[in-house]
């Protein structure tokens, strides 16, 4: 078994359900993400448009974070999740060095990595994952990929040409997917950040009284 | 690339979490820093103890001591930047051999076992041949004590700036400067001008290979991934310029041209300055080269 994420881009509209709903399930502590929607504004005014990209752990098959842990904390299950010790991790952040997609975190309470597990512990009891659940469009589908029969395996087939998955290039081997993605939403360097002047943190108000 | 596709697209990220920061700051630069003159005292002292036995006698205990306290020192700030550091144990009870966080714990410790062990025959026991039978063991065993750091930056596969095997010859010149700057200040006068000669080579040279090296991956680096473009331009005109400049200019500029003027004159005193210049220089170089990968958004 090789259980595998695939997100459709086409139907995600950024809603966050499924942000929260990992949040929720995992306890995931504020200013902390396992699974975050980034938005990416494309095109100039009047002809502009909004990509959203959800962003989590990609349960490599050659897993940077896997071989550079000094203590396994780190390491596979026989279904091919990239699960984490929380009691064994020493907290020296190799991990986070080494995951070329900003993956890994450490936790600010307990002082150790965490990142997305694929909900480990709920596949252990044969069910999805909270994001997955969450998701109002189904844009996340999880499943077996070494099943040929699996949802996840048909996407994949009925949508050739079409998959592709974040830096490549790393050798990395994810198993985790995207339909519809392009540069601007899965190479950070292929658009501007500034840094602190995002939607909805850069909140102004009308002075008191201006309008009455 | 990226440039290009910014440009046609104007794509702007609207909503997305801070970036994480600088995880591996100063902490590790000490680590690295610290380390450099650990093993790099071992390496001078072997040379410099089998090509002028009789005249460096007096350098065994000062050279082994100094290891000593560097290897520590370099081991302290190691254990420090752990988040749970009281788990430090668990490197050495649940070991995972493919990183090179464990294996260099454990050649570190083996490394920390020989030092030791020259400090005690030395010391307790006056026994000198035995001393210089564990020193050229220690040799042995700091070349990879100094190599694992550059075998845990090729590990980090999410920074490309940090290639294999450029940065283990980083490190092995970074072991040699700090070596050869550590022993002209520890010997002083004692040594005589044909031994301070080669030290300032060994200073020379290390500071004019290093700094031709940072030269190529700045200049050649960016060729082949958008990436390093990218980590660069933190010292092409971004936040990290002065510093990645003073580095270079403190640790190998200076020190070269102090020795090429020790050597015309065939008059050493400057090489206290060259050699204080190179140690403070390192820890800055260390540093720029440290932190601008981990500025880079990796999603």
């Amino acid at each position: 078994m090789q259980l595998g994420f695939l997100v459709d881009l086409r139907l995600c509209m950024g809603c966050k359900g499924c942000e929260i709903a990992c949040k929720v399930e995992n306890e995931v502590p504020l200013s902390t993400w396992r699974l975050r929607v980034k938005y990416v504004d494309v095109g100039s005014f009047p002809e502009t448009k909004r990509t959203f990209t959800p962003l989590r752990c990609n349960h490599c098959a050659n897993a940077p974070c896997e071989r550079i842990c000094p203590v396994s904390a780190l390491h596979y299950i026989e279904n091919g999740i990239v699960n984490i010790d929380k009691d064994r991790c020493i907290g020296c952040a190799g991990c986070i060095m080494a995951c070329p997609y900003g993956a890994i975190y450490i936790d600010p309470l307990t002082q150790t990595a965490d990142k997305c597990t694929y909900c480990a512990h709920r596949v252990a009891s044969a069910m999805m994952p909270s994001c997955v659940v969450a998701c109002p469009v189904e844009a996340n589908i999880f499943g077996d990929l070494d099943d040929p029969m699996s949802n996840i395996s048909k996407y994949i087939q009925e949508n050739q040409g079409n998959v592709q998955v974040r830096k490549p290039e790393k050798g990395t081997d994810p198993h985790h997917f995207y339909v519809g993605g392009g540069n601007v939403t899965l190479n950070p360097l292929a658009s501007f950040r500034a840094e602190g002047h995002s939607l909805f943190n850069n909140l102004t108000h009308l002075p008191v009284g201006g309008h009455h | 690339m990226a440039h290009e596709i910014i440009a046609a697209t104007n794509a702007v990220v609207t909503l997305d979490v801070a970036l994480p920061g600088i995880v591996w700051g100063w902490i590790i630069t000490m680590n690295m820093w610290a380390k450099s003159i650990g093993t790099g005292i071992i390496f001078i002292a072997f040379y410099l103890l089998k090509k002028y036995p009789l005249e460096t006698g007096f350098i065994r205990l000062p050279s082994v001591v100094i290891s000593i306290v560097f290897i520590h020192l370099f081991l302290f700030f190691t254990v420090i930047d752990l988040h749970q550091m009281f788990r430090f144990w668990h490197i050495f009870f649940h070991p995972h051999m493919t990183s090179m966080i464990t294996i260099g714990a454990w050649l570190a410790t083996g490394f920390v076992g020989i030092i030791l062990g020259m400090a005690y025959f030395l010391y307790m026991k006056k026994d000198v041949a035995m001393y210089d039978k564990l020193l050229g063991y220690g040799v042995v065993l700091a070349v990879p004590v100094t190599l694992y750091t550059a075998g845990l930056m090729a590990q980090s596969t999410a920074r490309e700036l940090w290639q294999m095997p450029t940065e283990s010859i980083q490190m092995m010149l970074a072991a040699f400067l700090a070596g050869s700057a550590t022993m002209l200040l520890l010997g002083g006068n004692k040594f005589s001008d044909t031994i301070k000669k080669d030290l300032a080579l060994i200073l020379g040279f290390s500071a004019l290979t290093a700094f031709i090296m940072y030269m190529l991956e700045l200049v050649f680096g960016p060729m082949k991934a958008e990436e390093v473009v990218a980590t660069l331009e933190f010292v092409k005109g971004g936040e990290y310029t002065f510093m990645f400049w003073l580095g270079q200019i403190v640790a190998f500029l200076i020190p070269m041209a102090l020795v090429c003027k020790s050597i015309k004159d065939k008059s050493y005193y400057l090489l206290k300055i060259a050699a204080v210049s190179a140690l403070v220089g390192l820890w800055i170089t260390k540093h720029v080269w440290l932190v601008i990968p981990q500025l880079l958004n990796m999603s």
